[in-house]
């Protein structure tokens, strides 16, 4: 009978050692992925905003408030000429909110589509009225804040945080399972010798990746259109736009997640290295694509990453078709323009790289 | 056979990963319409070789050619190479037919054509019955044998094969055998690695690799004779002592082993001769093995 011994465990153990000790990656991973993303997670959690692009139309009145506003440095105030322009440029995207001062109160016009940034403007719009309340010494009395302000969401409806962050959740469901299905594909393609064999055929690579592309793209169309329901149907996410337009911006998001894929397949060497890529290329996107936080809390030194990161165009063009109505041409630019290119770059990448595997 | 112009043709043709030199001025001439077999132990080179022909890696030095056309250009010619390599290339999650569907498509054959090569193919590797089986789920035999199909779904001219009968029962090796012989009948050229020397034996031609370089090539029979192996008559006979010095008188190489005469022959032809001087109890023709001639050959080097 065999009793546990320390000595077999100590055996198991030195031998786990010493295959991770050979397994470079893995240990970088150990080490430097939880530092990543613990810095990721930690600025973005950390509250702080700045970028916010405010509308302020100046109707006389509330100098402690405006003085406020304009104080706070994460605010880029805009200074506009009436509160129709305001509403047409918040509709555009181009303004997080506006506050309207007034003689008879001030009203505060927000973009209900990121939550966060409505309230980090509600906020500031409200300390500013308490400190001009301080100065009146009216705090408390029968003018609350709440009668002075009178907020108003753009979009129309009450947001709740699923239905702003149901669009993108839509684009990254599509974008981590592409992106995991096809580097595991093409790694199988290697192992399996198939590969070897197309490079001995009259396919080319750009005709073997592009089949990928469009076989992957069939699986793509039924997966959003699935989870495309299941949010909309399910979590009462709306629905403004064409759910075409959105399945045109899932389709390019997954296109780039394949070539992604394909690329990154040539750095594992198994299925299970596959998963190691997670931390790595998937979570950043995550915690950058402003869909938990908006972008504008993401500290302006890794700013740029969330602007390289195609999830955050996706993003931005599905709530703006779920959301806010927006048709194909609306999202045109920036948001398919990048996802474009990104697949454009790494389709590439990934055609030279499957030449240089064999060469 | 071989004043035609080779299949593939290699002059000093070197490759190195990293420091160890695996082809080291490798000089080959592989003859069109022909099965040649190259030999050689484990790491002697073999795979890199073909791997070169089809330019699956660059040589750093050395000229080659593959159906007339130097080897830089020969992705231009991949519709008329088959290559099968160790791995097999197969998809395990799709059915036998539509893995050779598959095969068929990549090299643009036409539906009826496809159809009429499909049924051919499963007849020949023995897997017509089980077309509609997972790949995955077939035995090493018919996983094997299925390769080779797929690999010879669009006829090519030219045919790389590495170790194409692992795994294969000695009954359906004699067919793939017999399906080689038809095709270099038909002029078709194949060139197969193999452990096996009684496979060795069947082909036309054999190379003998030895860490990267050409040990010896030729057909079987010069192997044989490079090593000095001929094929023996052993006679009993009535009269050993007399017949044995009537023979060598003839000039015949003789020796007398417990009583038994035996007679190195330079050809076949000679046995005819032999018969006409001595009239034998028995005979027995020993051929001599293609194994101990590379033993030979390996220690002479």
């Amino acid at each position: 009978m065999n009793r546990p011994g320390l000595g077999r465990t100590g055996v198991v153990a030195l031998r786990v050692v010493r295959q991770l000790k050979r397994d470079r990656r893995t240990i970088g991973l150990i080490v430097f992925a939880p530092i990543v993303l613990m810095i990721l997670f930690g600025y973005a959690l950390s509250g702080d905003m700045s970028g916010v692009h405010l509308g302020l139309v100046d109707g006389g009145g509330h100098d402690a408030l405006r003085a406020h506003l304009v104080s706070i440095q994460d605010f880029d105030i805009l200074r506009l000429g009436s509160e129709s322009d305001a509403e047409r440029l918040i509709t555009e995207g181009q303004l997080d909110g506006a506050v309207v001062l007034g003689t008879d109160g001030v009203r505060v016009l927000l973009d209900a589509s990121s939550l966060q940034i409505a309230g980090a403007i509600a906020a500031a719009v409200q300390a500013g009225v308490s400190r001009e309340q301080a100065i009146q010494g009216t705090v408390g009395g029968l003018q609350g804040t709440e009668n002075i302000i009178n907020t108003r969401y753009i979009f129309g409806y009450d947001l709740k945080m699923m239905d702003t962050v149901g669009p993108a959740i839509l684009g990254l469901v599509v974008f981590f399972f592409t992106f995991i299905n096809a580097a595991i594909a093409f790694i199988r393609e290697r192992s399996q010798g198939t590969l070897e064999k197309f490079m001995v055929s009259p396919l080319s690579r750009v005709e073997m990746v592009s089949g990928y592309v469009l076989g992957f793209s069939l699986f793509t169309i039924l997966q959003s259109a699935t989870t495309l329901f299941v949010v909309t149907a399910l979590f009462g996410v709306p629905l403004q736009g064409s759910a075409l337009t959105a399945l045109a911006v899932v389709l390019l998001l997954g296109a780039g997640a394949l070539v992604l894929g394909a690329f990154f397949s040539n750095f594992a060497r198994s299925e299970f290295q596959v998963v190691q890529f997670i931390p790595l290329i998937i979570t950043p996107q995550i915690v950058l694509c402003g869909i938990w936080w908006p972008l504008q809390s993401v500290p302006e030194f890794i700013r740029p990453f969330s602007y390289i990161l195609p999830l955050t165009y996706a993003a931005h063009a599905l709530r703006a078709v779920m959301l806010k109505g927006a048709g194909i041409s609306e999202i045109l630019y920036p948001d398919l323009l990048a996802l474009g290119i990104f697949f454009l770059i790494f389709f590439a990448a990934a055609t030279l790289m499957l030449r240089r595997e064999v060469a | 056979m071989r004043e035609i112009e080779p299949a593939i043709s290699a002059r000093a043709v070197t490759k190195s990963f990293g420091r160890q030199r695996v082809l080291d001025s490798l000089t080959a001439d592989i003859p069109s319409g022909v099965t040649y077999c190259l030999l050689g132990p484990n790491g002697s080179g073999k795979t890199t070789f073909i791997r070169a022909i089809v330019r699956l890696l660059h040589l750093d030095g050395g000229e080659m050619s593959v159906l007339g056309r130097p080897v830089s250009e020969v992705d231009k010619i991949y519709s008329k190479i088959g290559y099968m390599t160790q791995h097999k290339a197969l998809y395990p999650d799709l059915t036998v037919q539509e893995n050779m569907e598959f095969y068929a498509g990549l090299y643009g054959l036409k539906k009826q054509q496809r159809v009429a090569r499909l049924e051919e193919l499963l007849e020949m590797v023995d897997l017509l019955e089980h077309r509609g089986r997972l790949a995955g789920a077939l035995s090493g035999g018919m996983y094997q044998r299925l390769s080779l199909a797929c690999t010879l779904i669009h006829e090519p001219e030219l045919l790389l094969l590495d170790e194409p009968t692992v795994g294969v029962d000695p009954r359906l090796r004699q067919t793939f055998w017999e399906y080689f012989g038809r095709l270099t009948e038909e002029g078709k050229t194949v060139l197969i690695t193999t452990h096996l020397m009684d496979e060795a034996e069947k082909c036309g031609m054999v190379g003998y690799m030895r860490a990267g370089r050409m040990a010896a090539e030729g057909t079987p029979e010069e192997i044989l004779h490079l090593a000095g192996l001929r094929p023996i008559l052993k006679l009993w006979l009535a009269e050993p002592e007399r017949d044995a010095a009537q023979l060598q008188a003839q000039g015949y190489e003789i020796e007398v082993e417990d009583g038994v005469v035996q007679v190195r022959l330079e050809s076949h032809a000679q046995i005819k001769e032999v018969l006409a001087e001595v009239s034998p109890l028995d005979m027995r023709l020993v051929e001599p093995k293609l194994e101990e001639a590379f033993l030979r050959l390996s220690e002479a080097a």
